[in-house]
């Protein structure tokens, strides 16, 4: 029995370090997702990091219960012959663990709505457009000015990167050519389907220049693992440079008509 | 005050080997329980196998101990085996066997719908398997979502074709089944068990039974309609026609197909809890009342499964709000196991760790499933290995731990003989231990952006923490190897148990261990939801010998 308890107390210590170790950033172990660069990656950060302290409190609050049980109710720690009270209930206790976790998951649900309504809903107000789809294995990203990037999908090479001027509100327009795919990179916002012949969209205003890696989400054939995605961020006169630099290229080999 | 003498029965056959003709033909439900059982726990074994070939491969990263079709198709397999041919199938087992017994019947209501049932399941197994000989099995995940399974991009193999056949088979199968348990439930029961004297694992198979029947026909639908598509060249869920369409039918039947999988567990966890506190279930209306709450909400969620294919904000608020609402009745039902267990005397027996298991990982996997439902943070952790640690939470961290609790709970009275006490603290503190080494740093994982479901990884800074969950999911397969040889060893040279070695309190362990096939000589009566409490308090109950003689 004191073994047993022993063993109990070291597993739940050895959780409860993992989860104070991973509540830091240790680099390998982030009990979040990166610091985001787009602003509706960051709402979304910020409803993740409010849900979680909601769920630190009720994650220590029933463990402790449960260890309480474990340790102040068990046989052993009971006279010989001891029986306990035969409670079959209490309506008002009943009620209370009713009524307490619907105002929990309730607010949870109100803020994770506004937050939903802010930044899930159709954009109009965008400075530019891209269209991207997903085949097997690759992703086009269509600027809709002829320039076209190509990103087909390599485990070892570095894929072409998806540019994006910087601090400029993006439509991305999601569509497939075979199957479904899913777009995601974590430190931009979160990922959207990409259905064959179903329209889905998202946006992105990345605030820095840089480069962030994401990858396909949705399996899609043997090729799923190798659809690496890397998106770009450039200041606004590198990315004009960039930009005339695709349509010279893509100019000389099929011309497309100037828009 | 009359005392009801439990006779001893008359001679059966109570060997470990039956012979086979019997098997093939019996109704009795305790051997098709068996049966159902012993055929989920064999998928068990090939269910973990396969993960242990996925965390080989994943251990490290570029590695190329599978190629990616054949990854894929493990990855599908794994899945499809646990979900349908493990946990479903065992929980139907031990309903099988138990159900009966808890309300006082002589058998099940159809005996022999009940073994075509049975019968069937291997049928569908066999069916799945049937893919890898055609040229690999089906290769999109368990979900074998459309257009990937339509034969434009699937056309290697008749693995998608044999998936969907095996489903369909197992679909009727678990119809049948649940008619049978519904039939059963509300016409066999005993005198003076009353619908409000249930045993709560009973109710939970109601809830269950009710949740399977309604769902698994638009199951088989979707099935069929694939196959139309892909046999008969029509175009449902082609690329030229609806792919979510096929998403809809497909998690309308497979959010509820979660809940049949962890009510009969939350059934077993009542059960369990009161006869080791030695207290009555704290709130047992309310617990019902839980069970059906579960049914009607987990039928109002399926499109959380879809929150990235873009559907109206409104529509993903109200599946969001529906969603966040199954954690009321599933509070209610985790508070009053607490408040059980809360004053009582608790004796920390195997089955007793199993279900503190259960409660204290169940628990984990609740909370994550609040960061899930909210839709913007949803579209972070979707489709990564944030979800494959929230699922395994609740599907191993839950329904098998329960399942462990249960076979521990309920070995003595199947075999007569009690499963090995050492060996079983070895099997619950590997399997904690591991289980937790396994999920949950896992939830780190899809954190950084690792996306479930891929062959390999080129990140570097991955590596550690796949390495850290292989060495761990390798602790839980020596846990189950202990336990599997725990339960072959005790079956054969186990302790006697005796009638009612936990001092019980339902109708199960008024009877003789095994049951004779007539399962009571005389049923009990039942002034209460805990008939033989009363009984052995009343000093009304003399038990009869043990059937099994030590060897």
């Amino acid at each position: 029995m004191a073994r047993s308890a022993r063993a109990l107390l070291t597993t739940i210590g050895l959780a409860a370090v993992a989860l104070v170790l991973s509540s830091c950033d240790t680099g390998g172990l982030s009990p979040i997702f990166p610091e985001p660069v787009s602003p509706n990656g960051r709402d979304i950060y910020d409803t993740y990091f409010y849900i979680s302290l909601v769920a630190i409190v009720v994650f220590v609050g029933v463990e402790s219960a449960l260890l309480w049980v474990v340790l102040r109710y068990r046989r052993g720690k009971r006279p010989a012959g001891y029986v306990p009270p035969q409670v079959h209930g209490h309506t008002g206790l009943e009620i209370a663990w009713t009524i307490a976790p619907l105002i929990i998951v309730l607010s949870i649900a109100a803020y994770s709505f506004v937050e939903l309504q802010k930044n899930f809903q159709p954009i109009t107000n965008q400075e530019m457009t891209v269209k991207i789809s997903g085949h097997q294995f690759g992703w086009n990203y269509d600027y809709l000015n002829g320039v076209v990037v190509h990103q087909e999908g390599s485990l070892v090479a570095e894929v072409p990167p998806f540019v994006v001027p910087t601090n400029t509100l993006v439509k991305l327009q999601f569509d497939a050519d075979d199957v479904i795919h899913s777009w995601w990179v974590p430190s931009i916002s979160g990922k959207t389907d990409a259905v064959p012949g179903y329209d889905n969209f998202s946006w992105l205003k990345i605030d820095r220049p840089g480069k962030w890696r994401g990858e396909c989400a949705e399996l899609c054939g043997s090729g799923h693992a190798q659809m690496q995605i890397i998106v770009q961020a450039m200041d606004k006169p590198d990315f004009d440079a960039w930009m005339a630099q695709q349509k010279a290229a893509t100019a000389s080999p099929s011309p497309s008509p100037s828009q | 005050m009359a005392t009801t003498v439990l006779p001893r029965p008359k001679q059966y056959d109570d060997t470990f080997f039956k012979p086979i003709s019997l098997w093939l033909t019996t109704t009795d439900h305790k051997l098709i329980g068996i049966m159902y059982m012993v055929t989920s726990i064999i998928s068990f074994v090939i269910g973990g196998i396969f993960a242990l070939i996925i965390r080989l491969q994943l251990s490290q990263p570029n590695l190329h101990l599978v190629d990616a079709e054949t990854y894929n198709q493990i990855v599908s397999s794994h899945g499809v085996t646990m979900i349908f041919f493990f946990v479903t199938i065992f929980v139907t087992g031990i309903a099988n066997y138990m159900v009966p017994l808890m309300i006082g019947a002589r058998d099940m209501a159809f005996p022999r719908v009940n073994l075509l049932g049975f019968w069937l399941i291997p049928v569908s197994i066999l069916l799945y398997y049937c893919g890898f000989l055609t040229g690999g099995s089906l290769n999109a995940g368990w979900t074998g979502y459309t257009p990937l399974t339509e034969k434009a991009f699937n056309n290697h193999s008749l693995g998608v074709d044999f998936w969907a056949l095996s489903i369909i088979v197992w679909a009727i199968s678990g119809i049948m089944a649940s008619t049978n348990f519904l039939t059963t439930i509300v016409a066999l029961r005993a005198p003076g068990m009353r619908f409000s004297r249930l045993p709560l694992f009973v109710w939970a198979q109601i809830s269950t039974s009710i949740l399977l029947l309604i769902v698994g026909a638009p199951l088989a639908a979707a099935m069929i309609l694939l196959e139309f598509d892909r046999q008969l060249g029509t175009q449902f869920f082609t690329t030229q026609g609806r792919p979510v369409l096929y998403q809809h039918l497909f998690w309308f039947f497979g959010h509820p197909e979660v809940y049949v999988m962890i009510l009969p567990a939350f059934g077993l966890i009542s059960e369990i809890v009161p006869v080791f506190a030695r207290k009555p279930i704290f709130g047992y209306m309310s617990m019902v009342a839980a069970l059906f709450g579960i049914v009607f909400l987990s039928m109002t969620v399926w499109a959380h499964h879809m929150f990235t294919v873009g559907m109206n904000t409104y529509v993903e608020g109200f599946f969001m709000l529906m969603t966040m609402l199954i954690a009321v009745p599933t509070g209610i039902k985790f508070f009053n196991w607490i408040a059980t267990a809360w004053w009582g005397s608790v004796e920390f027996t195997v089955p007793m760790k199993f279900v503190f298991g259960f409660l204290a990982t169940f628990l984990i996997g609740g909370i994550t499933g609040i960061f899930l439902a909210s839709v913007p943070v949803d579209t972070q952790l979707h489709q990564s290995y944030y979800v494959v640690a929230h699922l395994h939470y609740v599907l191993f961290g839950g329904s098998v731990f329960a399942i462990l609790a249960g076979v521990y709970y309920w070995f003595p009275k199947i075999t007569g003989r009690m499963l090995n006490r050492t060996l079983g603290e070895w099997n619950f503190w590997t399997v904690f231990v591991g289980f937790n080494g396994t999920f949950l740093i896992m939830h780190t994982l899809g954190l950084e952006g690792m996306p479930r479901r891929i062959w390999t990884y080129a990140n570097p800074s991955w590596a550690t923490t796949n390495m850290i969950i292989t060495i761990s999911s390798f602790l839980i397969a020596f846990s189950i190897l202990l336990f599997l040889i725990n339960v072959v060893n005790s079956w054969r040279h186990g302790e006697i148990a005796g009638n009612d070695p936990w001092q019980g309190n339902t109708l199960e362990w008024a009877t003789t261990s095994p049951p004779p096939p007539y399962n009571f000589e005389r049923v009990p009566p039942v002034r209460s939801f805990m008939p033989l409490r009363d009984l052995r308090e009343s000093g009304e109950v003399v038990e009869p010998e043990p059937v099994l003689t030590p060897t």
